[in-house]
């Protein structure tokens, strides 16, 4: 344990000399983070909505009254054409057409409800999302207080008012995930590969060190780059960009970090199956890339084809982000993102498979 | 002399090729063993069979009274290692490299003793990675050294050095000798084994094929009625070159 201890703190000293690894795992992601912070801030600070009342009667106008009040959308009255070619222009998120036979009546059995058909910009998913959300949530009251029923869930009503989601406040655990993932998956293979090609890790088992001893060493070294990293990260959306994680600090912490471990598994195998230093970059970006745009990091994981959102959904990075986000934007507790947990779990399980297959130490 | 290094019936394939077929020998307490032998004669298979790093097929390797492929771990404890590409991790210092080994073998050292006693002490603070060759092969000799091993292993320790910077190193290796340490080295050098070793081992397609003091050797082949061609000369180029440029290390 001492062993293990003072090891790692020789390579953490080694490490924090490396101004390469250093620029890679605090500069870059701290660059990111206040590169797409501020280029956006505000940028989602609404949602643009045009409404098309058909019915304009009482029970119309005080449908898009509720809508009115809630700040996060920014309503407008247009025509139901006007606003479709405002939406192919991007300049419009989205277009509620209120039916002319909308009414708010208690439903019976077998009678129809009316129909409010939304149209989304395909270019702004998060927007969109958002503001489904929103409008499904004023349905879900109305429907309620008329139908006189009280909610199976309840949720306070500032939850929905409050709702003040700027492009920041989404794209801080998106940030934190991604640079979580490069850190333990780039650190480790290029610096193990190296390692491996000049024979270090030859010389260090030629001594009577446990490779498990070196193993602790190594992964505790990047564990305790990817906290400080996180650290920092979390320091700068709260003082510069004015995020309130709701979840608290400590959950986004320990979910970065099983993410770290995670991707320190697939780390590990890639720096045993690697040869050399050249063909890590290669496959790194082949890991990374996909989940870097379709894991939910700048914008909604939705923004992914269709047809791939099956697959995309079950990434490891989406999990990590999802849990990310659910604490930082929601407020959840470790206990609600058990799923997306279970996923990381599953994932690393697969890494240490591939990691125990890949990087022998019988063979450097 | 009692032996402290037995290896009898080695054993080593890859794959289909027979790397070491069966070789038998002993290297002598406190003597300067050295196994020549053409590139890929399967020295360095056998020297990391001894060093624990790999399995033999067949066969026994006995180093200090432990049989290594029994008890690797253990025998490792013993021995000194100088691998033929000496490699440390980036961004250590010299002497943090030295500590950094001294840790794997649960240790305390004084590194900057042991740098001293490979002359490196004024390099302490550098970097080892902007060492030069010599100074980062003698650095390798300081990382063996660590845990006061029986058994020096030193694996070409010479190969790419000028020949200021090998001669340095034969004197660190004759004082580690008489400091007590058996030093085990390869080389391809004749030269070098001529000089340094007390014994010789010739190796060639896994099979060892004499094994003698070099002198005994010599005398036997000039028994068998070999000659040169020519008279030897009384100087090589290499005595020119170095009386022309000194002996003293040109690493810096």
């Amino acid at each position: 344990m001492g062993q293990a201890l003072r090891l790692t703190l020789m390579y953490l000293r080694a490490y924090l000399r490396d101004r390469t690894a250093v620029f890679f795992s605090l500069v870059v992601p701290l660059m990111l983070l206040l590169i797409f912070g501020s280029l956006n801030l505000g940028a989602f600070g609404q949602v643009s909505l045009a409404i098309d009342d058909q019915a304009n009667t009482t029970a119309s106008q005080s449908f898009v009254a509720a809508l009115e009040k809630i700040d996060t959308l920014a309503v407008k009255h247009l025509s139901a054409d006007a606003a479709l070619a405002e939406l192919k222009r991007t300049e419009l998120d989205m277009l509620l057409v209120i039916p002319k036979d909308f009414a708010i009546a208690p439903t019976r059995a077998g009678q129809p409800v009316p129909t409010i058909t939304m149209y989304g910009n395909d270019a702004r998913p998060q927007q969109v999302s958002v503001g489904g959300s929103i409008v499904n949530e004023v349905i879900t009251r109305l429907s309620f207080a008329v139908n006189q029923t009280a909610p199976v869930v309840n949720l306070k009503q500032e939850d929905v008012q409050g709702v003040r989601l700027r492009y920041v406040d989404f794209l801080v655990p998106g940030i934190l995930g991604v640079n979580v993932m490069q850190l333990a998956i780039f650190s480790v293979a290029f610096a193990l590969v190296v390692d491996k090609r000049r024979g270090v890790l030859r010389r260090i088992m030629a001594t009577p060190l446990k490779p498990i001893t070196f193993l602790v060493a190594q992964v505790v070294t990047r564990l305790i780059m990817a906290t400080l990293q996180v650290l920092i990260m979390l320091a700068v959306a709260v003082f510069l960009f004015d995020v309130h994680p709701l979840g608290g600090i400590l959950p986004l912490l320990l979910v970065s970090l099983f993410g770290a471990v995670l991707f320190l598994t697939i780390g590990f195998a890639l720096a045993g199956w690697a040869e050399t230093e050249n063909q890590v970059p290669a496959i790194a970006q082949l890991i990374t890339l996909p989940q870097f745009f379709f894991s939910g990091v700048f914008f909604s994981k939705e923004a992914a084809p269709a047809f791939i959102r099956p697959v995309t959904n079950l990434l490891p990075l989406t999990f990590l982000n999802d849990a990310l986000r659910e604490i930082s934007v929601q407020g959840a507790t470790l206990w609600d993102v058990r799923g997306q947990l279970l996923g990381l779990l599953v994932w690393t399980a697969i890494g240490l498979l591939l990691a125990v297959r890949f990087f022998r130490f019988d063979r450097f | 002399m009692t032996a402290i290094v037995s290896v009898r019936e080695l054993q080593k394939h890859y794959g289909d090729i027979h790397a070491v077929r069966g070789i038998s020998f002993e290297v002598l307490q406190g003597e300067i063993f050295g196994l020549l032998g053409p590139n890929g004669a399967g020295k360095t298979t056998t020297v990391e069979i001894l060093e624990g790093l790999r399995k033999a097929d067949g066969g026994v390797a006995i180093v200090d009274g432990i049989d290594v492929s029994k008890e690797p771990a253990k025998a490792k404890e013993r021995v000194g290692v100088q691998l033929q590409q000496s490699a440390f991790p980036e961004n250590f210092t010299a002497k943090e490299t030295v500590e950094l080994f001294a840790l794997c073998y649960g240790v305390t050292v004084d590194a900057m003793a042991l740098l001293k006693e490979v002359d490196l002490a004024d390099k302490a603070g550098q970097r080892q990675e902007k060492l030069s060759g010599g100074q980062r092969q003698r650095l390798s000799i300081a990382t063996a050294l660590v845990n006061k091993p029986r058994v020096l292993f030193l694996d070409e320790p010479t190969t790419g050095l000028d020949p200021q910077a090998r001669r340095n190193l034969w004197e660190l290796v004759r004082g580690i000798r008489q400091s007590g340490t058996t030093v085990f080295l390869t080389t391809h050098y004749m030269d070098e084994a001529e000089v340094l070793c007390d014994r010789v081992a010739v190796m060639d397609h896994g099979e060892i094929i004499a094994m003698d003091p070099p002198r005994t050797l010599i005398t036997a082949l000039l028994g068998r009625g070999f000659t040169k061609p020519m008279i030897q000369q009384q100087a090589t180029l290499e005595d020119v070159f170095l009386d022309l440029t000194g002996h003293e290390l040109r690493e810096d």
